[in-house]
């Protein structure tokens, strides 16, 4: 018998990542809906403490996957994202500082009215700062869309993701130090840990393009080099402690400014980063459990639509003057609702760093997975809204 | 509804309109962002005209009537300036060319306008692959029958703004050899081509005009596609052989030879305008396309064989005292140069060379279409 446990314990992922990939693929045919709210759906409740047909998650290498998921994504974001624009348009910086610090505001007081302890408060309001890249990635691309919401969305993604590693990193410190006191300590050792972090995504970002380019024949090249690098650069962050975030990002920034050519026909790390998607969404949700989904509903409820109130202020406040229409800066600040996998990896990083506090962060649970299902259709329907995602890609 | 009639401009005055690629910054492909850029353009009054088109990724801009070039070009690098400073607010890239290198036609989104939706729905894909960029230019004329003079005696010149405007190399993501591919696009349509051979607007109008209506094949002018066409609303004859070239400099200086070139042809000093000399109109025109600067024309009356290169320098220093006259002498040093160093598909191509990717080369465009 142990054996045959053995054997349906290897054939749990597999069988999961089947299973959530064929869900992706009707579910969107038949409901227009993104895949991945439906990876996420299949992932909870296959998970350990649901039907428990995936084993608990700290039982494998799917964390490590999932990274390498996570950070072929970021450094597609990272890839996008043109620096120049925040020079030539002021605003942009502006209203991702603004949006990200309103957020931050909003969720500390409304988990303070709840009663939520100053440490988990910091935490919380750290990780809400943040938009998922991976659900503003996949959507956008699932979509096919482009204008200004989606550009903004990219942009504003990448920023105040660097904002919430930040203070997240920064909370996490205090709780090590325990003392209030140490909030100099601890914002010094974020602030350290982002820029080792970004120099060694930057200094990725500056030799694997030279090689690629010693290489020639840039097109069908880059893919492979680009996606070797990034399990490279994942797996050294991962053993110094170092944030894969924020590298993975510099890595994308810093190759999209040598500027090497990387053709559409390589958008989401074609095939693998498809695979990859599929694991990593199906990973995140089952970190989850139905009875801490449950406990923390209330809170959960009351910080989406507090997150989704400041973002949406913070983004519109600024759009005439960022040079969009009100209606388009109210879309943009909608489409930045989607949060789950960032937070569910930065906690387990956290997890496995041996930070226990993150269990109590009751809430937390219920958000990602009201965001997991709901992020990326909120974020469709406002690039939809927008008029930026060709009609034939969301009908039923 | 019979042709209106011709309306009376003052000659030799002129007008430009430039279709200008929309271009993401992220992947350097073309991008949807025209009703974003109209929004913001509308903030403020803009230098001359600006509207959008069939696709979402293209917009076009028209200067005003002009009597010199001068002026012309002055507007035009204002309009310039207010396009690129919209599109650094808005990070979209802004780009001459008469294609861009690797956009793929069926992603391209047609606009709203119920025009275009109509337009996309009779040609099919044939509209999405009309994602090109074309350089119209407006010749004032004093009546229809100079018009229509000056419309077939241009047809010999034809292939001189052809090849000095070629910046469409590449399409769909590949050297398609041709400087101009852009003209392969345009002569897939039914409607394409040349006008017919008439002297006389009454002929042109109450005939041709008349008899085309009553096919109802066309409703209006519009529906031609012809590389040279009167415009009898503006009492005009419209260019349209011309890529967007990849500076605003080179398009005031293209319209400025033809307008010195129309001035010498109103002269009536060459051997009048024939039916015949059609006969070399195609393969001319081909030459100019395929080969540029280096294609090779026959003569329409000689039947000479000319490398295109020494006609259009000679023709430079025929029109000279026209355009001395007109105030745009300036313009021709601009293009004889290019017309020896080589024009915007070679320069296409070094870029591509020396970046090694059809992005790099984008991303060249962009930056000369900027000025620097």
């Amino acid at each position: 018998m142990p054996e045959f446990l053995a054997i349906l314990t290897s054939l749990a992922w597999p069988f999961a990542i089947t299973a959530a990939w064929l869900a992706g693929e009707f579910g969107q045919r038949w409901t227009g809906l993104p895949r991945i709210s439906f990876y996420g759906l299949v992932g909870f409740v296959l998970a350990a403490p649901q039907l428990g047909v995936l084993p608990r998650p700290e039982t494998g290498s799917a964390l490590l996957l999932a990274d390498v998921g996570f950070g072929l994504i970021l450094f597609e974001l990272g890839y996008r994202i043109n620096l120049r624009w925040l020079r030539t348009n002021p605003w942009i910086g502006v209203t991702g500082l603004v949006e990200a610090g309103l957020t931050f505001v909003g969720v500390y007081f409304v988990a303070n009215a709840f009663g939520t302890p100053l440490i988990d408060r910091l935490m919380l309001a750290s990780l809400s700062m943040a938009t998922s890249p991976a659900t503003v990635v996949r959507v956008i691309n699932e979509q096919k869309s482009s204008g200004q919401v989606t550009e903004r969305a990219l942009h504003l993604c990448a920023l105040n993701c660097v904002l919430a590693v930040f203070a997240f990193n920064a909370a996490v410190g205090l709780w090590i130090f325990r003392t209030s006191e140490d909030v100099g300590d601890a914002l010094w050792n974020s602030l350290v840990v982002l820029g080792v972090s970004a120099f060694t995504g930057a200094v990725f970002g500056l030799v694997v393009p030279g090689i690629v380019r010693l290489l020639g024949k840039l097109a069908q090249d880059a893919t492979v080099a680009f996606a070797l690098a990034v399990i490279l650069l994942v797996a050294i962050t991962y053993t110094l402690g170092l944030s894969p975030v924020v590298a993975a990002l510099a890595f994308g920034l810093a190759a999209r400014h040598r500027r090497v050519a990387f053709s559409q026909a390589q958008r989401n790390f074609g095939a693998l980063g498809e695979l990859l998607t599929v694991v990593l969404f199906v990973f995140a949700a089952s970190t989850l459990d139905w009875r801490r989904v449950w406990a923390g509903a209330a809170l959960a409820v009351a910080l989406v639509l507090v997150r989704l109130l400041a973002k949406t202020a913070g983004v519109t406040a600024f759009a005439h003057l960022a040079g969009i229409s009100w209606r388009k800066g109210a879309l943009t600040g909608v489409a930045l609702t989607p949060l789950s996998v960032f937070v569910i990896l930065l906690i387990e990083h956290a997890r496995h760093a041996g930070v226990a506090v993150v269990e109590e962060l009751r809430a937390v649970a219920a958000v990602t997975m009201l965001l997991e299902v709901f992020g990326p259709i909120i974020l469709q329907r406002a690039l939809v809204g927008a008029r930026e995602a060709p009609e034939s890609n969301h009908a039923a | 509804m019979p042709l209106e009639p011709f309306a009376t401009s003052k000659p030799l005055t002129f007008g430009v309109e430039l279709e200008l690629q929309l271009v993401s910054l992220s992947d350097f492909d073309l991008t949807p962002a025209s009703p974003d850029l109209m929004h913001l353009l509308k903030r403020k009054p803009f230098p001359g005209n600006v509207t959008p088109e069939i696709t979402e990724s293209m917009i076009e801009i028209n200067s005003s009537v002009q009597t010199g070039y001068g002026a012309l070009l002055a507007e035009l690098l204002d309009i310039r300036a207010t396009l690129v400073a919209a599109g650094d607010v808005l990070n979209i890239g802004i780009a001459g060319g008469g294609t861009h290198p690797f956009q793929h036609w069926s992603e391209q989104r047609i606009s709203a306008k119920p025009r275009y939706q109509e337009l996309s729905a009779l040609y099919g894909y044939l509209a999405k692959q009309f994602t090109v960029f074309g350089q119209h230019v407006h010749i004032g004329c004093a009546s229809g029958d100079d018009a229509l003079f000056l419309l077939h005696a241009l047809s010999r010149y034809i292939p001189h703004f052809i090849a000095l405007s070629a910046s469409s190399p590449f399409v769909q993501g590949h050297d398609s050899g041709f400087d101009s591919a852009r003209l392969n696009s345009v002569s897939a349509f039914p409607l394409s081509g040349r006008a017919p051979f008439t002297l006389s607007w009454d002929d042109f109008s109450n005939v041709y005009f008349a008899k085309m209506e009553r096919t109802r094949i066309i409703k209006s002018m519009k529906d031609f596609y012809w590389d040279l066409r009167p415009k009898p609303e503006y009492g005009t004859i419209e260019l349209r052989v011309c890529d967007t070239p990849l500076t605003v400099e080179r398009a005031a200086a293209l319209a400025a030879y033809l307008q010195a070139l129309c001035r010498h042809l109103l002269e009536r000093t060459e051997a009048a305008p024939l039916e015949d000399d059609y006969l070399v109109y195609n393969y001319n025109r081909f030459q100019a396309s395929r080969f540029g600067l280096d294609g090779v024309i026959t003569h329409p009356k000689t039947y000479a064989q000319i490398p295109l290169r020494d006609d259009i320098l000679a023709t430079l220093a025929l029109i000279e005292p026209h355009a001395l006259a007109l105030g745009s002498r300036d313009a021709l040093p601009h293009l004889g140069a290019a017309a020896v160093e080589g024009g915007d598909a070679a320069f296409l191509r070094g870029q591509y060379e020396r970046q090694g990717s059809a992005e790099g080369m984008v991303d060249a465009a962009i930056r000369r279409f900027r000025g620097r």
